[in-house]
């Protein structure tokens, strides 16, 4: 049996046991390439699934929407490991109960996915230690090397001209299951923090206070990546923030349901080569 | 016999133009992403685009301009306007669906209150759009009534010749044949064929959505929340569309100096209609959904008597969640209205 057969059989289980209310799934989309976000509430509906290497998006987002978890029934997801680990964010920030969440794990590469055992986000702590075990190993992007290698008006250069594409719609934060705030702090205009237009300084602002956020707390899902309309390539950012801090605070975002955020703790051997 | 311009001689017209004062734009793709951009030299262009990410709205409504300065001192206040642009431009390779776009908002610019910020650069730019010999699975301009080869919106429209050397002229607007005549010289005679219109399927029956959106029972149907459950309040569609025209006024400053400026907003955020008092009139994902698709084709064709789309697949396209305009509209075709 195919891995999307078994997991449709699992998926049927699921509801027809009431174990989960809802499963959260991929389906076929608009060309051969796509995958859409599926919403599965009936043993029926389970035909629609779809999985193989094309699901990438990581729809751990979904979890918080208003109200969805509120009645303490459970919800099934289908996750890769990073969107695994973003569950164990959103436990650990008290978005969610993880005994709520019913993981239907898969990993996989471009060609094919496999099967990953578990069912709690817990569960999968292994994988995942595993993971950061080999993160500073892990081929980094020829891309952001280079960038390193800038002087940094060179790469002040480079980040205006891609900034000075965006036009401020928020995609990168709708499409962030880190981003969850009901209100995010530049939507706020009584006082207005950050500038609101997109010119040169406003998306400056935008994409730096995103960048900040998101350090210890990105898992790399690329979810924002790919959201991004005009194609900045916001995954330059988000692997170089999380290298930093990995080497600073030796922090692995996602690590476990009670993981303290790096940015909201204070240790006492932590590096302070910034303080004078 | 027509009139022919061949691709070799558009570096003299685009020099020819730019001498005139013009400021010449066009199809470009830089890096990852594609626009309409300022070019100085015809291998700027890139014309095998279908359809540049981001829309031609922009050019004419920016995502943001300021509209008025302020000065507060002790004893008074001070504001200074801001005028529209008088830049003139002349956009070569427009897309029959951009260009459409823009005369679909026309009326709505011009209806209680005449934008001058929008008309100053409608009147001071000439379009000319290049038929689509080419289309993607997203392009639906025929589910519009529209076509490749539409000429709503253009000044001047271009057919590919087959041999891919050039282009057919057809002129069609006062301002097109004014910016003609500049490269009239640099024009041929002949009798060469054009190369075959993109072909676009019909991806459903217009007229079966629109009379479905009109019954008032269906403001309610339980559709909207299963048709757009997945709908993430991006706001790409929106922004990415040339006929969404959404804004909203923003103070930058401080107490004593500033800009009032006019920012792109969008139905799909939930901040667009809350009120100060924290009631959102549509506070669900799905009401703002069907706020989109009701407004393009049930209340703007009710007050402008022209459907607020035209078919680019934008929506689609750009959509993380493959939401849109596209599917939406199929499943309605095929409910009873
Ligand atoms: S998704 Fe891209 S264009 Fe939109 S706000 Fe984010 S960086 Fe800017
Ligand atoms: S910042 Fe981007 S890559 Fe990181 S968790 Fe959010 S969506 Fe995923
Ligand atoms: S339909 Fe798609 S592009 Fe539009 S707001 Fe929803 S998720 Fe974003
Ligand atoms: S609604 Fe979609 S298809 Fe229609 S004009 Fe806007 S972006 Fe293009």
């Amino acid at each position: 049996m195919s891995i999307q057969e078994q997991y449709k059989k699992r998926v049927r289980e699921l509801l027809s046991s009431g174990a989960v209310k809802m499963v959260i799934g991929y389906q076929a989309g608009t060309t051969a390439d796509r995958r859409r976000p599926l919403f599965i509430r009936t043993p029926e509906e389970a035909e629609k699934l779809v999985l193989d290497s094309a699901c990438i998006a990581n729809l751990s987002g979904y979890l918080v929407t208003e109200g969805l978890l509120s009645d303490e029934k459970s919800v099934g997801i289908f996750l890769r490991p990073d969107g695994i680990r973003s569950i164990n964010i959103l436990a650990a920030e008290a978005q969610l109960n993880p005994e709520q969440v019913v993981i239907l794990g898969f990993d996989g590469n471009d060609k094919e996915v496999t099967a990953l055992q578990g069912e709690k986000a817990r569960d999968f702590s292994a994988i995942i230690a595993s993971i950061k075990e080999h993160a500073p190993e892990a081929p980094r992007n020829p891309q952001l090397e280079q960038i390193e290698k800038m002087s940094p008006k060179e790469r002040f250069a480079f980040w205006q001209a891609e900034f000075s594409r965006c036009i401020k719609c928020y995609a990168c934060r709708q499409a962030c299951p880190m981003c969850y705030c009901r209100r995010c702090i530049v939507d706020s205009n009584q006082p207005q923090w950050v500038n609101t237009s997109s010119h040169t300084l406003g998306n400056l602002e935008w994409n730096v206070v995103r960048a900040f956020h998101l350090s210890g707390r990105c898992v790399g899902c690329g979810n924002c990546d790919r959201a991004c309309p005009v194609n900045i390539p916001l995954r330059l950012i988000n692997a170089k923030m999380a290298g930093e801090v990995l080497g600073a605070f030796d922090h692995f975002a996602g690590m476990s349901e009670t993981q303290e955020p790096v940015l909201a703790s204070f240790k006492k051997d932590d590096s302070e080569t910034f303080i004078l | 016999m027509t009139r022919i311009l061949l691709s070799d001689k558009l570096d003299n017209c685009v020099a020819r133009w730019r001498k005139a004062g013009l400021t010449v734009i066009g199809p470009v793709k830089k890096e990852t992403s594609s626009s309409y951009a300022t070019v100085e030299k015809a291998a700027d262009f890139d014309f095998g685009i279908v359809l540049p990410d981001r829309s031609i709205k922009g050019l004419f409504f920016p995502q943001t301009e300021p509209m008025m300065g302020y000065t507060i001192k002790k004893q008074d206040i001070a504001t200074n306007d801001f005028a529209p642009p008088t830049e003139k431009r002349i956009i070569f390779g427009a897309r029959s669906c951009d260009a459409s776009g823009l005369a679909i908002d026309d009326p709505l610019f011009g209806w209680d209150y005449k934008d001058d910020f929008w008309f100053q650069r409608r009147n001071e730019t000439v379009i000319v759009t290049i038929a689509c010999t080419k289309a993607d699975d997203f392009c639906m301009c025929t589910s519009l009534k529209l076509a490749p080869d539409s000429t709503k919106g253009s000044d001047v429209l271009l057919r590919p010749l087959q041999n891919n050397k050039g282009w057919l002229v057809e002129e069609l607007t006062d301002r097109g044949r004014e910016a003609f005549k500049e490269i009239a010289d640099l024009l041929l005679d002949g009798s060469e064929q054009a190369a075959p219109l993109a072909v676009v399927p019909e991806k459903f029956n217009l007229d079966a959505c629109v009379a479905w959106l009109k019954n008032p029972e269906n403001f309610d149907s339980t559709f909207w929340k299963e048709i757009s459950m997945r709908c993430i309040g991006c706001g790409s569609c929106t922004f990415l569309c040339p006929t969404c025209h959404c804004f909203d006024f923003q103070d930058e400053g401080d107490t004593y100096s500033g800009i009032r400026r006019k920012n792109w907003d969008s139905c799909s955020f939930s901040l667009f209609t809350m009120h100060t008092s924290g009631h959102n009139p549509r506070s669900t994902q799905s009401a703002r959904w069907r706020q989109r698709i009701m407004h393009k084709f049930n209340y703007f064709p009710g007050k402008f008597s022209v459907n607020s789309c035209s078919g680019c697949g934008r929506c689609t396209r750009q959509c993380p969640v493959d939401m849109g305009i596209t599917e939406t509209l199929q499943a309605i075709s095929t409910l009873k209205p």
